[in-house]
């Protein structure tokens, strides 16, 4: 454990044998001594055991502070770096330092722990000095060991334990100096801290003390946190994701029904307060089940603004102009440019994406909560806890825990406040962590901004006027349980947050900056860089479009209006770094590929908090991009960075800050935008919403300016706020565009450059692919058969039921022993039911084996499978051979029923006495099972028994197998596999109106199963590469075959049942499907053609049939379906190339596949899919679809009226 | 999601819900659960191991990376029925902080992570990797990390750790080709 949890100020500070450096909190005495040890802040406690502990109110996100923090600790206290651990972000004990954001932790809250432990240092010295009988300014202190000072031989080197062996050699330890005494100084304001020349721990780089945990599964982050009893909760949120201000928020709710989740087990509670709804179950996966399972009925959600149109949503947003500057006359200055230049640059909304959904641990008891919390913000969350469950603030104890990275704020915060709403609903601790799906949905956004600047060159060439105005709607999206339970109500907040270095660095002699502060339009906050980013990427393009226009070389002319001398400093060195080249406009170099080369040059001073705000790092970019005029793609070929960060207390830490923030920043760049439905948050995982890739990672090289002697500066977002701008004025330089608008994705990038006529213009075919969705009426068998079905068992009815012919009932028999049947009949019996796949049908799901119970889906209604396991009553106990026999042979039940060929008799027929016999003898040796099957819901006329006798006078043929003489003994093994217990063509053979197999040619030709396609396997099958006998034989004994992917639906029980039997007999069903294709192909040319196909395919076109579909692909479903790409995985990776299912005449089996995913049951194998329902929409599966469809089955027609076949499906799915 | 059955079957009598057998770092777990069961949600809840992290469910970011037969596997994605008689392997299994796996190892010393929830991915990921190609090239490297996601930006560091864990390993392969010259190798646990 990283960290002490549980303890509170009065147990740190009231340890016999310590040393603590506290502040009284606000309204406490001055006497710390004598204080309330609660009402004290500890910064620093030292102990004679020799360890510090010391206290901090940020939290360690990641970045490192942990390290770093304890580092000026060691340094000021003289001890070794190993003694010191941190308390950080425990309301408990730590001091009230606010939210851990602005970058400030070692800017602004670590110098009071600096004082604190130089305090403490000095108070051991003077004690020292004391027992010692030296003064102070004699001695010296290392790792906790106080003597004279002494100047070693040769150096100038001080040391305690290499004192020479001649004068003063005492010494004294903090331990011995503290002994038992238990001492408090109160912080002081003016403590003398060490200068840097005598630093000897801070500004040397310090592994990370969290990794070695980290890197061993150790308990380190909230999600690991196990609390006796604890149970698991899941959240339920409303349909309005990412969505917190309205006066529907927390009022929509209509009504939950419980009953839908009544089938899960170990269900505590369902919770239900207001629009707030939490499941709580044992279990974590059954509180998940529950989460998905449970229906709940909203009223409509209100429709957002168009948010494809970000400037127009942002300008109509009401908002409040606040003029943050205004020199010069701007209005006149503007009036006399002689080059007038408006521009407008537009940000999107963004994600913090937390690679970790949030969580939480809570424990309401008698009165009290507390709470284990990822939160960035434990002070303020504990006052929203104590709003939330009406308990006063000391209540309430937040624990802090590390989590997944957050650049501002996640939904740390909401999951806390929704697992101490549940656990005080169930009076246990309560583990809740978010879906994927909801961090995405509702995580606070960083905010989309409007930037619009007006301004101009005048006579010279300088900067005429600059009147910049920015709009930024965010606020600090209120802890979500507050807003959902209706404690406080959703209505508009405005925060002046969108002024984040808006003033820009430049001095113009006109200027007017002008914020408009406005609320949300969708649940957003700060997100690293916050709104300084935006401004930034206006405030640098802007002047690299100046410079152009003025003919300057871009960093020349940005040091014309650039004064502070630091900067300038910065600006210069990272130009010779780069190796800056001065030159004017854009250069426009291209090879012949069509790749363009150029670079681009930003930089900023990271100005934020409350207007006017201070400043953190310096930092500077110069980007070189490769773009390809052809498609659009734009690639980082190197980013060099520059940063003045004053005094870096550890200089790898802050290197890795740099690094991160020119990775994350490019991706935001490069990548990142919400999108939105007409009501919420769309982007629900990483396929709608990527980030950037180990591919893709730029060379970075990071210039750090080393300035010991100044202030050491916030690191965690500088180096982001360059970004955009560098990369946009790179992208300029190879082009002669200017992008305005992120992210720079391919097809905005390659829209600019065509709409430039950079690049040629699309042809007339990729223009009117978009068009391919058009619309159609998708066939269904159910509706079209159905009818025709009724037309014609009504005209049979109309011949009577009376005069069919009647069959008599075989006499029941005493359910026959066992132990008549040898184990070796009974041994091939049970082959034999695996062939038949009897367990497939006749198990219901977690029921006794061949009890029966399952529900079969057939075009006639639901017909539930019997149980035939011996038991007398209701299995087939009673049934004797001649009985069971019969059944098989002719479908009629022991009494004389007819049975419907849902039991495929029709197959089972041609299975011979002998095998049948030894079946009979399985079953018969079974346990027994009493379990009463219900009976078919089917409607009239299917309801009518009597009538099948008909149907099998037309179509039924009781006859055995008859080998072929003319064919092989293999082939006719197969042929007697296949054709009777194997009764393959059940499924793959098409039926006739009556429901009955078509004959001859269309034998084997394709049919359905349970709603799925079960595809041909004669010649008219689809498969891009034909079936042949070595592909047949590994899809049956292993259900996969390298040329044709894996098995899904209702073959993957098949083929689990098939492991039953012996090589030999899987062999001959190959060899004997086999002979309905074309003439056998060499292994070399079914490679070849594979190969051809795989390489046709694999071309990734520069315009997609869907663009977002082939994003959407590369993030969700490349992983395992892009040959050559990504990690072995463990599983099958079936290559969508060869897939019989993107080649169907319907979507069907693509689309079940991606919404149900696949887990072939007993064939592990092969690996599994998951299913993609609750995290793409119905319009994302179709985009999929859609783009699936186009590239690997491009000869063929796109599928029609896919968002409506999604849309259908998912109501099949749903309602099984 | 079903109940447990009330009586254990011989495996050959039904598909559904035999009792599952996980051998998870070198120990076998015989589970009564439903096969349907999440490996993910076992490993975590069952086994109490924290190495393997719930990032999306869905197999698209790696932070639940496991080994299953010492190939790198999503945990997230996989039910229990799919894993059933499996050598499982977690982050917990490679090594401790006292004794760290050369890939951990490398991981700590690079600072291959920020806030670390990806790590357990990224390290497996390696492990695998580096188990089935000793000396992968750069290339190689980015491509079997590509669909594990970061979101701190340690790229630069993550992709350090492997190369050095690359190193490691190969200078402990040599050393123990030194030692044991002549002895046969041990079996490979891949298969």
């Amino acid at each position: 454990m990283l960290q002490p949890q549980g303890l509170s100020r009065t147990d740190y500070l009231t340890r016999p044998g310590s040393l603590a450096v506290v502040r009284p909190q606000a309204g406490a005495g001055p006497d710390v001594a004598a204080a309330d040890p609660e009402t004290l802040e500890p910064f620093v406690l030292v102990e004679a055991s020799g360890a510090v502990t010391a206290f901090n109110g940020h939290v360690d996100l990641g970045t490192g502070i942990r390290t770093a923090l304890a580092q000026i600790v060691a340094e000021e206290l003289d001890v070794g770096f190993g003694r010191v651990s941190m308390v950080l972000g425990d309301t408990a004990v730590t001091p009230d330092q606010g939210p851990t954001i602005a970058s400030e932790t070692i800017q602004i809250t670590a110098p009071a722990l600096r004082r604190a432990a130089a305090q403490a240092r000095q108070f051991l010295v003077a004690r020292a000095a004391a027992k010692l009988g030296v003064p102070a300014q004699d001695l010296v202190v290392e790792d906790g060991v106080i003597g004279r000072r002494m100047a070693a031989a040769g150096g100038s080197g001080e040391t305690v334990a290499d004192a020479p062996p001649s004068g003063d050699n005492r010494f004294v330890t903090y331990g011995e100096l503290l002994a038992d005494d238990c001492i408090r100084l109160a912080l002081a304001d003016d403590v003398a801290v060490k200068p840097v020349s005598e630093h000897r721990i801070v500004g040397r780089s310090q592994p990370r003390v969290d990794l070695p945990s980290k890197a061993t599964g150790g308990l380190v982050y909230v999600h690991d946190m196990r609390v006796p009893g604890m149970l698991h909760g899941r959240v339920v949120r409303p349909p309005y994701a990412g969505v917190d201000v309205g006066d529907f928020v927390g009022t929509s709710l209509l009504n939950v029904d419980e009953s839908s989740i009544a089938h899960i087990p170990g269900i505590v509670a369902v919770v239900t307060l207001g629009d707030f709804i939490g499941v709580v179950a044992e279990r974590e996966e059954n509180a998940e089940a529950a989460l998905r399972a449970l229906r709940v009925a909203w009223k409509p959600t209100p429709k957002l603004p168009d948010l494809d149109d970000l400037a127009g949503a942002l300008s109509k947003n009401p908002s409040t102009p606040r003029v943050l500057l205004d020199t010069g006359d701007v209005d006149a200055a503007l009036a006399g440019a002689v080059k007038r230049m408006p521009r407008q640059y537009v940000w999107p909304y963004q994600m913090h994406g937390s690679i970790g959904p949030s969580c939480a641990v809570a424990d309401y008891s008698g009165g009290r909560v507390r709470a284990w919390s990822g939160t960035q913000n434990p002070v303020p969350l504990r006052a929203d806890l104590a709003k939330l469950l009406d308990l006063p603030q000391d209540a309430v104890e937040i624990v802090r825990l590390e989590a997944a990275g957050c650049y501002g704020r996640n939904c740390a915060d909401d999951v806390t406040a929704d697992a101490a709403l549940l656990s005080r609903a169930v009076g246990r601790p309560v583990r809740v962590q978010l879906t994927r799906d909801q961090e995405h949905a509702w995580e606070p956004k960083g905010a989309a901004q409007l930037m619009t600047v007006d301004g101009g060159l005048d006579a010279s060439g300088g900067v005429a006027a600059y009147d910049f105005q920015t709009r930024y709607p965010s606020n600090a999206s209120t802890t979500l349980a507050l807003l959902l339970t209706g404690k406080v109500a959703a209505g508009p907040v405005v925060l002046q947050m969108g002024d984040r270095t808006a003033i820009g660095p430049y001095d113009f002699d006109h200027k007017r900056i002008v914020c408009h502060d406005m609320p949300p339009i969708v649940r957003a906050a700060w997100l690293r860089g916050v709104s300084a980013l935006p401004n930034t990427f206006a405030h640098e393009c802007y002047i690299d479009e100046l410079a152009a226009e003025a003919g300057v070389d871009p960093i020349a002319y940005r040091l014309r209006y650039l004064k502070e001398s630091r900067a300038r400093d910065l600006v210069q060195k990272l130009a010779e770094r780069a190796q800056w080249e001065p030159h004017v406009g854009p250069r426009l170099r291209e090879d012949s590929e069509g790749v363009m080369r150029g670079r681009g040059f930003a930089y900023a001073l990271y100005v934020h908090s409350k207007f006017p705000g201070y400043g953190a790092a310096w930092s500077a970019w110069v980007a070189d991009v490769a773009v390809n005029k052809h498609t659009g793609e734009v690639a980082l070929t190197k980013i060099t960075v520059g940063q003045d960060s004053g005094l870096m207390i550890n200089p790898d830490g802050v290197r890795h800050q740099i690094q991160g923030n020119v990775i994350q920043s490019t991706s935001r760049v490069l990548k990142e935008e919400v999108t939105f439905s007409d009501i919420a948050v769309a982007s629900r995982e990483w396929g709608a919403y990527p980030i950037l890739s180990f591919p893709e990672l730029p060379p970075i090289d990071v210039m750090m300016v080393p300035r010991p002697d100044d202030e050491p500066l916030g690191v965690g977002e500088s180096a982001s706020v360059p970004s955009a701008a560098a990369i946009a004025n790179a992208i300029y330089d190879a082009t002669g565009v200017r992008f305005r608008e992120l992210p720079l994705t391919p097809e905005r990038v390659l829209a600019g450059l065509r709409a430039a006529g950079v690049s040629p213009q699309a042809s007339a075919a990729a223009l009117a692919l978009p068009a391919c969705a058009s619309s159609g009426k998708p066939s269904r068998l159910k509706t079209v058969v159905m009818p025709l079905v009724a037309a014609a068992l009504g005209a049979v009815g109309s011949l009577g039921v009376m005069t069919l012919p009647w069959r008599g009932a075989i006499a029941p028999i005493p359910r026959p022993d066992p132990a008549v049947f040898s184990a070796a009949t009974i041994e091939r019996g049970r082959v034999l039911a695996h062939l038949g796949a009897c367990f497939v049908c006749h198990t219901a799901e977690g029921g006794a084996p061949l009890a029966g119970g399952l529900k079969i889906e057939t075009p006639f209604g639901v017909i539930t499978a019997t149980n035939i396991t011996p038991d007398v009553e209701t299995g087939i106990g009673a049934w004797s051979y001649p009985a069971f026999e019969r059944a098989m042979r002719e479908g009629l039940h022991r009494d004389g029923r007819h049975l419907y060929p849902a039991f495929p008799y029709t197959s089972y027929a041609k299975t011979s006495d002998a095998d049948l016999q030894a079946l009979y003898g399985f079953l018969m040796s079974v346990p027994a099972v009493r379990s009463v099957t219900p009976a078919p819901d089917f409607k009239f006329p299917f309801n009518q028994r009597p009538l099948m006798a008909l149907w099998n006078t037309m179509f039924h043929r009781a006859a055995p197998f008859v080998a072929d003489p003319a064919r092989s003994a293999l082939w006719n093994r197969g042929a007697y596999l296949v054709e009777g217990l194997g009764h393959c063509s059940a499924c793959h053979t098409p039926r006739n109106a009556m429901g009955a197999e078509e004959k001859g040619a269309l034998h084997l030709s394709g049919g359905i199963a349970e709603g799925w396609e079960a595809p041909a396997l004669t010649r008219a099958s689809r498969a891009p590469v034909p079936w042949d006998e070595t592909a047949f034989y590994d899809y049956l004994r292993t259900g996969w075959s390298r040329h044709h992917g894996a098995v899904a639906g209702p073959m993957a029980p098949v083929v689990a049942e098939l492991k039953a039997l012996p090589d030999d007999d899987i062999r001959a069903m190959a060899h004997y499907l086999a002979s309905y294709g074309d003439a056998p192909k060499s292994a070399a040319e079914i490679q070849a053609l594979a190969a051809a196909r795989e390489a046709a395919t694999a071309v990734r076109k520069s315009t997609p049939v869907s663009v977002p579909g082939s994003r959407m692909f590369d993030g969700a479903c490349a992983m395992c379906h892009e040959p050559g790409r990504g990690p072995a995985l463990y599983g099958t990776k079936p290559s969508l190339a060869l897939v019989t299912a993107v080649q169907s005449a319907t979507p069907d089996t693509v689309v079940r596949v991606i919404l149900e995913g696949i887990h072939p049951p007993g064939l592990g194998t092969l690996g599994a899919m998951p299913s993609f329902a609750d995290h793409l929409s119905d319009w994302q599966i179709a985009e999929i679809a859609r783009y699936v469809r186009g590239r690997f089955a491009p000869e063929r027609a796109a599928w029609p009226d896919l968002d409506a076949a999604v849309a259908r499906l998912r109501a099949h799915a749903g309602a099984r | 999601m079903k109940s447990a059955p009330e009586r254990v079957l011989p495996e050959t009598m039904t598909l559904r819900d035999p009792t599952i057998r996980l051998t998870v770092n070198g120990e076998t777990h015989a589970l009564r659960l439903p096969g349907a069961t999440p490996l993910l949600a076992v490993l975590r809840n069952d086994l109490g191991l924290n190495g393997p992290k719930f990032g999306c469910g869905i197999g698209e970011c790696g932070s639940c990376t496991v080994l299953v037969d010492g190939v790198a596997a999503r945990a997230c994605v996989l039910h229990i029925a799919d894993v059933d008689g499996r050598d499982i392997r977690t982050l917990e299994g490679l090594g401790t902080p006292e004794a760290l796996h050369p890939v951990q190892a490398a991981f700590v010393e690079t600072a291959g992570a920020q806030c670390g929830y990806c790590l357990n991915g990224m390290i497996m990921t390696t492990a695998a990797l580096l188990d089935a190609n000793p000396d992968p090239s750069e290339e190689q490297i980015r491509e079997a990390l590509r669909f594990n996601l970061c979101r701190c930006g340690t790229h630069v560091e993550i992709l350090a750790a492997v190369r050095l864990a690359a190193e490691r390993l190969a200078a402990q392969r040599l050393a123990a080709g030194r030692s044991a010259a002549q002895r046969p190798a041990a079996p490979g646990r891949r298969r």
